[in-house]
């Protein structure tokens, strides 16, 4: 309860924050939106050429394709800004400050910040998905939707832990900024229908990090309806690789060394 | 001038050593360009399926499509080269540069060659090991490179990217921030360059109002010459015209420069 009050503190600060800087607001939402367009051409021009990926039509793809930017939106959104800030933090020494609070300090670091601008193209999302939706004509039952929802949550959980272990890095190698590029590089696998992979590459990103579930568990729930075999696996994964991410993190912060006199 | 070319070598050893500060993080970048390439052979795998082209690619002609785009993504495209002359234009930095008897554009350009050089190496074995593993399930068409085409087309490539890189950063001469356009134009780069796929795939009418763009000078017609995808007449057009994109953009970013230095306040000591 306490933490939730002050995230709502934080939350409130960081969004009066932001809105100092407008234009800069409807700027960044052009580019989020630009990333958002190239994946739905890259679908147009592949589905130009055939009728089905592994399995998927291009509006199954769609819906899977605007899930995975419908959690990517909400975790840059919310989580995103404070995390990639690490880095420059530990470099610094500003992690000191954090530290001193009586709070955890993945807690106060991941919440420090917050971008608005990606709430919109999340939602620009939620609309391309409801248009896949009714152009196959599904009708999801009050259940599927509600999990659709918690899986989101979980997926989210999921960039969390793989976020907070790419920059935890920073505590070994000072100057971690490209583990960013790494994180939306990674990403790309999200992005892929599950029945497309196969071999050390379907088991390494089911089991050890769960980017083929991300997306794909929550876009099969809303099209296929509840499945609980895959439900549980992503939410066994997902709470496995939090925990190695919490216990990595918790590790670089034993290696820190205030760089402040 | 032959004062300039003296100071060259000079600036590229410093451009190297600022490159390989941060040595980890360096390696790190490198080898995560490699993945793109193993996600690319598990999609198309699945776009292939069990048909034998889709356009006018074979399967093993399309993961050699993004193995060769990962070399010439390696040579010709800038790293932050960007956003250090936007930060140096901001922070008022480009004062000792403006004292020495050196040509920015010049200074500029030697240290996008280090730093190119340095990730050209850095990426060479995460990159070759990536191939090594690709080439023992598809049969890579590496062998037959068309480095006649090629060759000229990746320098045109640089030549390119580092003429519209210099003419984004500039506007930082009236923009505080252009870290949003530089994202933006990065954005259109990455799909009408040919990165997301190559661009022969796009329906003619418009692939070609896309090839007239300068975006796809910078990945997919040095990658297709490389490839040997091009006639020779194809490669004769093309290159004129990347040619022709880079000079325009050089011409455009020495105005920018101008009208700029004019509006440049420099302020502390």
């Amino acid at each position: 309860m306490k933490l939730l009050r002050l995230w709502l503190l934080q939350v409130r600060y960081a969004a009066t924050r932001e809105l100092m800087f407008r234009a800069s607001f409807f700027v960044w939402v052009a580019v989020e939106l630009a990333w958002f367009i190239i994946q739905l051409a890259f679908i147009g021009v592949i589905y130009h050429h055939v009728d089905e990926v592994a399995g998927w039509n291009r509006d199954q793809m769609i819906i899977l394709v605007a899930t995975n930017q419908l959690v990517m939106q909400i975790f840059t959104a919310f989580l995103m800004p404070g995390l990639s800030k690490l880095p420059e933090l530990v470099r610094t020494g500003k992690l000191d400050f954090i530290l001193l609070k009586p709070a955890p300090p993945a807690f106060l670091v991941s919440t420090s910040h917050l971008e608005i601008g990606p709430l919109a193209n999340g939602s620009i999302a939620a609309v391309v998905l409801a248009g896949s939706v009714y152009a196959l004509g599904l009708h999801p039952s009050a259940l599927a939707l509600a999990a659709y929802l918690g899986l989101i949550v979980a997926g989210l959980l999921v960039h969390y832990a793989i976020l907070m272990g790419l920059v935890s890095l920073t505590f070994w190698i000072i100057q971690a900024e490209s583990v960013l590029l790494g994180y939306y590089t990674i990403f790309h696998v999200a992005r892929i229908p599950r029945e497309a992979a196969a071999g050390w590459f379907r088991i390494f990103f089911t089991f050890a990090i769960p980017l083929l579930l991300v997306a794909n568990v929550p876009a099969s729930t809303l099209i296929r309806g509840l499945d609980p075999g895959p439900i549980f696996l992503f939410l066994l994964s997902g709470l496995g690789v939090a925990i190695a991410s919490t216990l990595f993190f918790r590790l670089g912060l034993r290696r820190y060394q205030s760089a402040s006199s | 001038m032959t004062a300039s070319l003296r100071a060259l070598p000079a600036v590229f050893s410093v451009g190297l050593q600022r490159q390989l500060t941060y040595r980890w993080n360096y390696f790190l970048r490198a080898a995560f360009s490699a993945l793109p390439l193993l996600v690319s052979f598990v999609f198309w795998g699945a776009v292939f399926g069990d048909r034998a082209t889709v356009g006018n690619y074979t399967f093993a002609g399309i993961l050699t499509y993004y193995a060769v785009l990962l070399v010439v993504e390696a040579v010709s495209q800038p790293s932050d080269d960007d956003f250090q002359i936007a930060t140096e234009i901001r922070e008022g930095a480009l004062n000792p540069i403006l004292l020495r008897p050196l040509p920015y554009g010049l200074y500029r350009a030697t240290l996008f060659a280090a730093g190119r050089c340095a990730y050209f190496v850095a990426a060479l074995l995460p990159v070759s090991l990536c191939l090594f593993i690709l080439s023992r399930v598809v049969d890579l068409d590496l062998g037959s490179l068309h480095l006649v085409h090629g060759l000229p087309a990746l320098l045109g490539s640089a030549l390119l990217q580092f003429s519209m890189t210099l003419c984004l950063s500039l506007c930082a001469f009236w923009l505080l921030e252009v870290s949003a356009l530089i994202f933006l134009i990065y954005a259109l780069e990455y799909l009408a360059g040919g990165h997301v796929f190559p661009l022969d795939l796009l329906p003619a009418p418009i692939f070609a109002v896309v090839r007239l763009l300068p975006f796809a000078y910078e990945y997919w017609f040095p990658t297709a010459a490389l490839c040997g995808h091009l006639t020779d007449e194809a490669w004769r057009v093309g290159l004129g015209l990347q040619y022709g994109w880079a000079i325009f953009f050089l011409v455009l970013a020495h105005f920018i420069w101008k009208a700029g230095l004019r509006r440049y306040t420099a302020a502390g000591g």
